[in-house]
């Protein structure tokens, strides 16, 4: 658990007041455009890759500052495209992802406030001991340690409001993101409602009170894997009560000193622990943030944060790790075929935007279904994540891609990539080499599907 | 909060006050006639104005009661001594908001058309009694340097908390989110604008800057 220092900054108030400052940040994304612009206008041809860098990096700035004046809808929004790195330039990913760590604190009053508010009872009487400052900062909400007959606890208190604030900030962000990105509403309003979806979801605590109880039981066998342990009787649908676990999180782990084995040790728990969930309960952890985990003192993984998980029906999983077959990529019709059953390819497309679309599925499967193909792979090498950072930008910077008209893709791909995605990050950060092959070859036994996950929507970018 | 006076042995002035508010919750409106109400009461009318000099301050001393009772109560809170002007002001708003859940139909009839901006009349005995309380607590608050002095203008400061106080009234009013919790965010977020305009910032050091520069102004003119 990080104890970083939290800071009082002033919280911005009404959805007026959220709107202007996030009016505001356009506005000043727009001027920072604008100045890019004027200066690329007289500068030569060599200089503009450093100064779209530096155009990056102060709209980063810009955009990171206004998110992190307020806390809900943006703040986990900004957080979500952290995590998914390839949707933006590393400048801004950099600064994102930082908000998982300072959002401003609630006050003691309204903290005591909000719990004698869900169990109509004095916090002296729910706890036997409680933390009035918060030990850190939880993206709709803070924790707070507690004592109740001994055992130390983790209080999780949500913003009151959140829930509310979640779809208007949402409404308000959506053409921000929309300018950012460059791209057009309706080519992916399915994919902002299913990301509006599971952000309301994670108000829900009741929810994630369940959730994490059925994935910890359904995971019970994998070794070395734990799950905090809840308190229902001090669970609400605005406060989650579970054991404190002392623990390392996973981002500092990977910056200790840690022996390379216990690196490999902790890669593969995490791998096995996400091919169990997507390839056996087909239900999965979908918060794949270094946040969410913990290596403890006996050298176990600890997942904590339930609150975003996504189902994938059978339908859809045959059709996306239809893309993990190897003789899919020799096959061009069998390729077009893949492509045209996800959406992908739309029967509305003409001859040079199917080849245009394929041609890029190609290359984004290739290089994305590598860490299976090898078997073995080392995520250590950072040229495996750079080279799908570039094809991201290269492809947010291809006009003909940019051009392609239609919502393509499905809804469900998002969280799916989203977990891979963060997956691959988090063992590049442990610097881990793991065997990918152990849960594939077991499900190759249960399904004839040949399991393959695709990318592709990461390529579209 | 309605059983102040001794309810073993309701004296006159309680069942006064049962009997106001019963017709006021009941009927939507206060008594009209004060000769009616004393004849059901079964009281003379010299006995009810050796209580309350008329049927309007039988309500405006109910509400300043209850305010007086809250501020007591908050003010007794363990944790009391310990905090800051911020969160004395929050804990009151909080128990404030608490205690208006059993008097909702009545705040509903006098606040729910009110503008936050106009005084109501039922309420002057509350809201002095709030002001003295808004203004202890800013005391405090300037004696621990979380609040700025600013000469006359930190004499507006109680009023302004008057302002916060029938806000969140009318929030809590209008809310209609589970346990309303919203009005606690809006609490939690307003007296956080509230304070940090008050306290020493940009404001005050600009101000500075524009005393030091506007002689130099005036011989410049």
């Amino acid at each position: 658990m990080a104890t970083e220092h939290l800071t009082q900054d002033s919280i911005r108030s009404t959805p007026l007041s959220r709107m202007a400052e996030l009016a505001g940040t356009g506005a000043k994304v727009g001027l920072n455009y604008l100045k890019y612009y004027g200066q690329r206008a007289v500068s030569p041809e060599s200089a503009s890759k450093a100064l779209r860098d530096d155009l990056d990096d102060v709209n980063a700035r810009t955009v990171y500052e206004s998110f992190s004046k307020l806390k809900g809808g943006p703040l986990k929004l900004a957080q979500m495209l952290s995590i998914d790195e390839n949707l933006l330039p590393p400048a801004y990913a950099a600064q994102f992802a930082q908000a998982q760590y300072s959002a401003p604190p609630l006050s003691w009053p309204l903290v005591r406030r909000t719990l004698e508010r869900e169990f109509n009872q004095p916090v002296e009487s729910l706890y036997d001991r409680f933390t009035p400052e918060a030990a850190h900062g939880a993206s709709i909400g803070q924790v707070h340690v507690a004592y109740r007959d001994g055992q130390k606890l983790a209080v999780k208190v949500q913003y009151p409001g959140v829930a509310e604030s979640m779809r208007s900030d949402l409404r308000v962000v959506k053409p921000i993101a929309l300018q950012m990105l460059g791209l057009r509403e309706v080519d992916i309003a399915h994919y902002f409602t299913e990301v509006e979806t599971r952000l309301l979801e994670e108000t829900n605590y009741v929810r994630e009170l369940q959730q994490s109880r059925e994935i910890a039981s359904a995971c019970s066998k994998l070794p070395n894997l734990r799950f905090p342990n809840f308190y229902p009787d001090r669970c609400s649908n605005r406060v989650l009560t579970m054991d404190w676990i002392d623990g390392l999180t996973l981002d500092r782990y990977a910056a200790s000193d840690a022996l390379q084995s216990e690196r490999n040790r902790i890669g593969q728990i995490l791998w096995d622990f996400y091919m169990h969930q997507i390839h056996g309960l087909k239900r999965f952890h979908a918060d794949p943030h270094p946040g969410n985990f913990l290596v403890n003192a006996d050298g176990q993984l600890c997942v904590l944060d339930f609150g975003c998980t996504r189902s994938i029906t059978p339908e859809f999983y045959a059709l996306q790790f239809a893309f993990l077959n190897p003789a899919l990529l020799d096959s061009a019709d069998e390729l077009e075929a893949a492509l045209r059953a996800m959406d992908v390819i739309l029967p509305t497309d003409g001859p040079a935007q199917r080849q245009k679309v394929t041609h890029l599925a190609r290359e984004s499967i290739e290089l994305l279904t590598r860490p299976f193909r090898a078997g073995r792979f080392d995520f250590t090498d950072p040229s495996f994540l750079r080279t799908m950072y570039e094809m991201g930008e290269t492809n947010r910077q291809d006009r003909e891609l940019l051009s392609l008209r239609g919502a393509r893709g499905r809804a469900e791909s998002v969280y799916i990539n989203r977990a891979f995605f963060g997956l691959f990050s988090l063992l590049h950060r442990l610097r881990a080499e793991v065997e990918t092959c152990g849960e594939l070859s077991m499900q190759r036994h249960s399904s004839n599907q040949g399991p393959a996950q695709s990318f592709l929507k990461k390529g579209l970018g | 909060m309605d059983d102040f006076n001794a309810p073993e042995q309701p004296s006159i002035r309680h069942r006064i006050q049962s009997a106001y508010l019963h017709e006021l919750k009941a009927e939507g409106r206060p008594p009209v006639s004060l000769f009616k109400f004393c004849q059901i009461l079964g009281i003379s009318e010299r006995d009810f104005f050796s209580e309350y000099s008329s049927l309007e301050a039988v309500e405006i001393h109910w509400w300043r009661h209850m305010m007086d009772g809250l501020i007591q109560s908050v003010e007794s809170g363990a944790e009391w001594p310990s905090f800051s002007a911020r969160h004395r002001m929050l804990a009151f708003l909080f128990a404030f908001t608490t205690a208006a859940l059993d008097h909702r139909s009545l705040l509903l009839l006098r606040m729910g058309h009110a503008n936050p901006l106009t005084a109501v009349p039922e309420w002057s005995g509350l809201e002095d009694r709030f002001e003295a309380f808004a203004k202890s607590v800013l005391m405090l608050g300037r004696q621990q340097g979380e609040i700025a002095s600013r000469g006359p203008v930190t004499a507006v400061y109680p009023k302004a908390m008057k302002l916060l106080l029938r806000s969140v009234v009318a929030y809590n009013l209008k809310d209609e989110s589970p346990k309303f919790e919203r009005t606690d965010a809006f609490i939690e977020k307003s007296v956080a604008v509230f304070f940090d305009v008050m306290g020493r910032q940009v404001l005050d050091s600009g101000f500075d800057l524009l005393r030091f520069l506007l002689p130099g102004m005036n011989k410049c003119a």
